[in-house]
């Protein structure tokens, strides 16, 4: 179990510091806003390096979530549900 | 330290250990004092020494020669790679992050909101109770102080209160859960500066301000009995007597 809490917090920290990274850069205005690193990107990401930035502070955010709830609670949860419900083991 | 090794001299290096000379009271002359603060100074120690045999005699620990860790490579390892984090964090993100340089102060003009640093805010936010200080209807209405005087006598409050805490109680207890009274009202200390820090900044805060307001005072009494409700609950399977004798060394209450 420790395992699978190691697993979620690797993926949780790594993918939303990758998160914090390109948000900085794409979703932050101004260092004065109120709405740093949660603004709307920019409509017009002016080379393809930009997009690809965006696009993958997107990915890291849903890694950062999903990857924490699949390995602290579905992978868990499936365990226990199997346990409970395979009786021959 | 009994009589039988006494003159067991070991030698583990400079432990700062004195060994004993010849005016230096042997365990049974300390033993046969019958009064007085020697008669005292033996029990006391008497009794965590002999509470300490009887945890060493349960226990299953392999006791060593050596009185803590060396050291190399132990402490420093362990140093070396917290270091390690942090100097790469400050290096990852101080290269990775835009650069904030802002425009220079204008000395000339104020801005429209001024705070202090961060660590003072619970006690601008006790400047700001001004919905606290009662009108009297005795004399018509009226305040009995300026807003500003209370905010200040807040601050002489919270910080008197503080400094009472130490009298109340000397906090002999090793962890939280010996003493959930004491662990809930800190709990609930540390939460009231936390929500008197965003009462002071509520002109940022996306919320209602008199939402806010309340739940500056509300959330640390809610918080302080959730702590409580939880170590009373966690004190059941705690092994006092595994911390007992970390009292006895401790000067009594």
């Amino acid at each position: 179990m420790a395992d699978e809490f190691m697993k979620g917090f690797g993926l949780f920290s790594v993918a939303s510091f990758l998160w914090l990274i390109s948000a900085s850069w794409y979703r932050t205005p101004s260092f004065e806003s109120t709405r740093q690193l949660i603004a709307a990107p920019p409509e017009d990401p002016g080379t393809m390096f930009d997009s690809l930035g965006i696009f993958l502070g997107d990915l890291m955010f849903w890694t950062a979530i999903l990857g924490a709830f699949t390995f602290w609670v579905v992978v868990p949860a499936g365990r226990q549900a199997r346990s409970a419900l395979v009786v021959d083991e | 330290m009994s009589d039988d090794n006494q003159h067991d001299a070991r030698t583990d290096g400079g432990t700062g250990i004195v060994p004993p000379d010849d005016d230096t009271p042997t365990w049974s002359e300390r033993k046969s004092r019958r009064s007085g603060l020697p008669r005292l100074t033996y029990e006391y120690f008497e009794r965590a020494r002999r509470e300490d045999q009887n945890l060493r005699e349960e226990s299953t620990y392999v006791e060593r020669d050596v009185l803590a860790f060396p050291t190399w490579p132990h402490e420093l390892i362990r140093n070396l790679a917290l270091t390690s984090f942090f100097v790469g964090m400050l290096l990852l993100l101080s290269a990775t992050l835009p650069p904030h340089i802002g425009n220079p102060a204008n000395p000339s003009s104020t801005p429209s909101i001024i705070l202090p640093d961060w660590y003072l805010y619970w006690s601008f936010g006790l400047l700001k109770l001004n919905d606290l200080n009662p009108a009297l209807s005795l004399v018509g209405g009226q305040k009995l102080m300026a807003d500003r005087t209370f905010g200040v006598l807040a601050n002489v409050v919270v910080v008197g209160a503080i400094a009472m805490v130490p009298f109340l109680n000397k906090g002999s207890a090793r962890r939280p859960v010996e003493q959930p009274f004491w662990a809930a009202i800190g709990m609930g200390g540390v939460t009231f500066a936390l929500t008197l820090s965003l009462l002071s900044i509520k002109n940022l805060m996306p919320m209602d301000v008199h939402l806010l307001f309340d739940l500056t005072f509300l959330a640390p009494i809610v918080i302080g009995c959730l702590t409580y409700a939880v170590l009373k609950t966690m004190r059941e399977g705690y092994m006092y007597d595994l911390n007992r004798r970390y009292y006895r060394l401790r000067p009594p209450k």
